[in-house]
């Protein structure tokens, strides 16, 4: 086997990211080609095991599973409840909330399935298995390869390489592997995905702008609550108007997610959203859903937010782009799951073509425009931009977008010229303190920021080149001046902290959500890959 | 030269929670891996087999612990088995050590070295690998951290025991228990991973490695787990916050230790 290492790997298709848009291109790719004539299916997955770095809510609209999988299939999907009872709160302070009357049909969910998408991207990977696709977890795909203006495969990522960057005894070195077709189906800000896109000009009309999404796992005692019910909300603790909005999920009896969804286009730089989330689930329209529970389990995640206009280009001679990585997601319903399934099987149709006759790969963007998740893309496409108005404007535009079916407004919504990370005012004297000021006290119901990043389960071998690479030293000093550090507030697994003066970044504790590439607003931080493997190791996320 | 390293799956006990009101296992959530102290023996089988031994694994478990087997082709192994019936389930450290016995004579009646693990860490016994050793009526060096094989059938090994370590030097046959302390193990290469994922894994049967049914699983087994109870916690842990002033916090734990007798006057 360790000549194998030296000549390329070859298959027809390799797939970036085994969540569920890679996996939707994988099952459809093995079933709707002619039995005699199946392509080969890599999936890579820098996860430790299927599952692993995926992260949602999750309501799943299961239009995505239509025609991808059987009945008998989706009647097995690892969820404990459908949505049974839904209600839309605006949250006015840490005691006052109101239910909204009236939400457009548009937002329902009812009789939608809820529950973990960390168990059900492993039981896409399960079937795609049983198909005949080859998934590999544990492998960060590192580097795409281009040659004559197409990509044909990539590398994986070197393992066993110390922290002083020497080979240790136990070295890996990369591996290659050549694709007839390549999909990054890499999730929110891939970091592959983004190189090409600023490389070959796929980037949208609008910049693409993030959310970063915190969220517990909590059990609650048995036959407190109910099965199904959801709550969505707005408001409190966002007090700026930056979009920003809380979600509690009753996936089975004894089991909530809580999660908050923080918009990192925000301008105050002693926003620290784990202490936005805290202070959520403190407020008492929350605590009626949790009280007497215990946080079991962490984990966080960047929501691509854009929506239509921020979409990538997502195809480019031997590559396609699927889900997330294209920025393919519902912003009004902060939905993307049913799209990302609905684009990885288009992107499947493509690529049978392609691997047919050696073209129809740049038909994809066609087919992709026809899925029902693209319409409703394109139906909220201003939606988010209103929001950047503030919260009441969001609102309103939302709804006159919902009644006119995405008519209104008529004009593109102005928003997102600069980056999220160009949206940081100065700090300004006494602003930390006062944003920590009344931090609800620390409980099994809130744990600080470390004991939480323990319940992600994050582990990277500490024997290697820290990844989050600072580009200039000099910078990080100029950001504290002028911003205070926000690094060491943002990072939702305190990765990043003061040390007498000086910037100490524990790597270990990084959950790969990317907002620090994000946000830091010296854009000085780069996010390269881990050894693979490592990171969170969630199970039920 | 032929090596066989006897490897388990175990439920990753980083995970693993107590339900306080059963004292049972919670299991949702709990992933399995291969037992950490058996990703060093067989790292030290692999460097063998780089020297051109041969190796073999063998694990006990139900049908899903043939991904640790095919983790160990991956890196490198040239043949894995997988003992698998329920005639085996519920078997103490005995009727494991006989069990396994069992198909190592299968597999070659005279290996020239069977390489376990420590301890497997759901259980913490270490039992299963001396037991091995006795039923094959081969010598056993436990806790071993270095080996090294001369060219003629003789090795050297490194022996960590109670108060240091011992430099071993014999002849194979031999039955060895692996510490952490030994190679960092290795990854599998991606190649390594996809002819894997091709290869045979041989399940074997009670009856196909001739073991005797009535020294199998249960009925083999006269350990009988009476309580499972996590330890009740003592109590009574003094922290000294060390976050605002190190130096006043080490001062602290110096006089603390001192007042308790920890340390001489
Ligand atoms: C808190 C939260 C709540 C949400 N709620 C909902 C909801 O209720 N309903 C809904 O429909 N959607 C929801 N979403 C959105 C939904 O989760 C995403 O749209 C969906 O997960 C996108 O799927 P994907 O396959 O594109 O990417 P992902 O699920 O992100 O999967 C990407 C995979 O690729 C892997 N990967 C990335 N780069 C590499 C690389 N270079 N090499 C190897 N592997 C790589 C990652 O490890 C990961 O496993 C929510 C998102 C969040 C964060």
């Amino acid at each position: 086997m360790s000549d194998a290492k030296k000549t390329p790997v070859e298959t027809d298709v390799l797939i970036v990211g085994a969540g569920p848009a890679g996996m939707a291109a994988a099952i459809a790719l093995r079933r709707s080609a002619p039995e005699g004539a199946k392509p080969r299916v890599v999936v890579l997955d820098k996860g430790r095991s299927p599952g692993s770095h995926v992260l949602s809510g999750a309501i799943i609209d299961p239009s995505g599973f239509e025609g991808l999988l059987s009945p008998e299939e989706i009647g097995k999907l690892p969820v404990e409840a459908h949505v049974c009872k839904e209600s839309f709160r605006m949250l006015f302070g840490p005691r006052k909330s109101l239910k909204v009357p009236w939400v457009p049909p548009l937002m329902h969910s009812r009789g939608f399935p809820v529950g973990s998408l960390t168990k059900i991207a492993a039981y896409l990977c399960s079937i795609a298995e049983k198909e005949g696709a080859e998934i590999y977890t544990g492998y960060a795909v590192t580097e795409l390869i281009e040659e004559n203006g197409r990509i044909v495969g990539a590398r994986t990522g070197e393992k066993g390489v110390g922290k002083d960057g020497k080979p240790k005894s136990n070295h890996l070195p990369q591996e290659e592997i050549r694709a007839a077709v390549t999909v990054l189906a890499e999730g929110g800000c891939g970091i592959l995905t983004g190189k090409l896109a600023e490389a070959k000009g796929l980037g949208g009309v609008r910049r693409q702008t993030y959310a970063l999404a915190i969220k517990e796992l909590i059990e609650v005692p048995a036959g407190t609550q109910t099965a199904g019910e959801v709550m969505h909300t707005f408001g409190y603790p966002s007090a700026d108007g930056t979009y920003g909005g809380g979600f509690v999920y009753h996936v089975s009896e004894t089991q909530v997610m809580a999660g908050y969804v923080y918009s990192l286009d925000y301008r105050r730089p002693e926003t620290d959203p784990h202490l936005l989330f805290r202070r959520f689930k403190a407020s008492a329209a929350v605590q009626k859903h949790i009280a007497g529970g215990k946080t079991a389990a962490y984990g966080a995640k960047v929501i691509p937010e854009g929506g239509y206009y921020s979409a990538l280009k997502p195809y480019f001679p031997g590559c396609v782009i699927v889900g997330d990585a294209a920025g393919l997601l519902d912003s009004l319903r902060i939905k993307g799951v049913h799209i990302a399934l609905q684009s990885g099987r288009a992107a499947a149709r493509a690529i049978l073509a392609e691997l047919k006759d050696g073209r129809g790969l740049e038909t994809y963007p066609e087919l992709l425009e026809r899925t029902r998740g693209w319409k409703e893309i394109k139906r909220v496409r201003n939606v988010r931009a209103s929001f950047r108005h503030g919260t009441i404007p969001g609102i309103i535009g939302a709804g006159m977008a919902w009644a006119t079916c995405g008519a209104f407004p008529f004009w593109r919504l102005r928003g997102f010229e600069k980056p999220d990370s160009a949206e940081m005012e100065p700090l300004k004297p006494g602003a930390i303190e006062k944003e920590a000021a009344g931090a609800p006290p620390a409980s099994p119901l809130s744990p600080d920021r470390l004991t939480d990043v323990f319940m992600s389960g994050t582990i990277h071998d500490e024997d290697q080149p820290c990844h989050l690479k600072i580009l200039d030293p000099a910078k990080c000093a100029e950001c504290r001046g002028r911003y205070g550090a926000p690094c060491t507030r943002f990072c939702p697994a305190e990765v990043y902290r003061l040390e007498e003066g000086r910037l100490q970044i524990d790597f270990s504790n990084c959950l790969h959500c990317k907002t620090c590439k994000i946000k830091c607003p010296l854009e000085n931080i780069d996010w390269t890959f881990p050894q693979g493997g490592d990171g969170p190791r969630y199970t039920r996320m | 030269m032929h090596v066989i390293v006897c490897i388990k799956q175990v439920p990753d006990s980083t995970n693993v929670r107590i339900n306080p009101e059963t004292n049972t296992l919670m299991r949702e959530g709990v992933e399995s891996i291969l037992n950490p102290f058996d990703e060093y023996a067989l790292e030290e089988g692999l460097r063998l087999r780089d020297a051109g031994a041969r190796l073999s694994v063998v694990s006990m478990g139900p049908p899903q612990a043939a991904a640790i087997l095919r983790e160990a082709l991956a890196r490198g192994a040239d043949a894995a088995y997988l003992l698998s019936d329920r005639a085996f389930a519920g078997a103490d450290t005995l009727a494991t050590g006989y069990a396994i016995s069992c198909a190592i004579r299968k597999i070659d009646p005279s290996p020239d070295l069977v390489l376990f693990g420590k301890q497997a860490i759901d259980g913490d016994t270490a039992q299963v690998g001396p037991g091995v050793a006795e039923m094959l009526g081969i010598p056993l060096l436990a806790y071993i951290r270095e080996l090294s094989a001369g060219e003629d059938g003789s090795f050297t090994a490194t022996v960590s025991t109670d108060d240091g370590e011992e430099t071993v030097e014999g002849k194979f046959p031999a039955v060895m228990t692996v510490l952490k302390e030994a190679h960092a193990p290795r990854f599998a290469p991606l190649a390594g991973a996809m002819a894997a994922r091709r290869a045979k894994v041989t399940v074997w049967s009670a009856a196909d490695v001739g073991a005797d049914p009535a020294r199998c699983g249960l009925n083999g087994s006269p350990t009988k787990v009476v309580r499972i109870f996590p330890p009740p916690s003592k109590g009574g842990a003094l922290r000294v916050d060390a976050r605002e002033d190190a130096d006043a916090a080490a001062a602290e734990i110096l006089r603390l230790v001192k007042e308790k007798g920890i340390l001489p006057q």
